[in-house]
């Protein structure tokens, strides 16, 4: 990979962000929604 | 062809690729976890339990995360508006930059795109208006 390649697409560094945090956001819903079945769950057996 | 020349003939297709991830990965989740709550609350129901408040509220509002208040239709519409305007703005920006490259015109595309989205948004928000 050369420096060239880096100062033809250094505004590429915007929209991979974006994509991180929407990734980010995916897994933390995600994870509160299994956390809420996952206690549901369990609130059920223990009952 | 070494993967410099590979990256810049394709780098576009990280926006497509990531689209299709998100959208695979949020359907089968998504649809996963619905037959998992209606299970549940069928669960509740038949034992005659009091189903939890946040598993109704999973199944009620197709899975919108919590931290996510409901907003009022018209502030909903406007902060739509200054989202398809920043990436309009964005993309009209990189497309003058790189005006020279005869694949410039893809950014113009997109750019054009969510500027009319940007105005739609902004149409219906006005129109919209309560008095």
């Amino acid at each position: 990979m050369s420096e060239e390649l880096f100062r033809d697409y250094w505004w590429l560094m915007f929209p991979v962000f974006g994509m991180v945090i929407a990734i980010l956001g995916a897994a933390r819903d995600s994870a509160y929604q299994d956390r809420v079945i996952r206690e549901a769950r369990e609130k059920l057996e223990r009952k | 062809m070494n993967f410099e020349e590979l990256f810049r003939d394709f780098w576009w297709l990280l926006f497509p690729i990531f689209g299709m991830s998100m959208g695979l990965w949020g359907m089968s989740s998504s649809e996963r976890r619905s037959r998992e709550v209606m299970n549940l609350i069928r669960s509740y129901v038949d034992q005659g339990k009091e189903v939890p408040p946040e598993l109704l509220r999973m199944a009620q509002s197709d899975w919108e995360a919590p931290s996510r208040s409901p907003q009022p239709p018209q502030q909903a519409n406007l902060w739509t508006f200054f989202t398809f305007a920043a990436i309009a703005a964005g993309f009209t920006v990189g497309w003058w930059y790189i005006r020279a490259e005869e694949w410039s015109f893809a950014f113009l595309v997109v750019a054009v795109t969510f500027a009319v989205l940007a105005l739609g948004a902004l149409i219906i928000t006005i129109t919209s208006r309560r008095p």
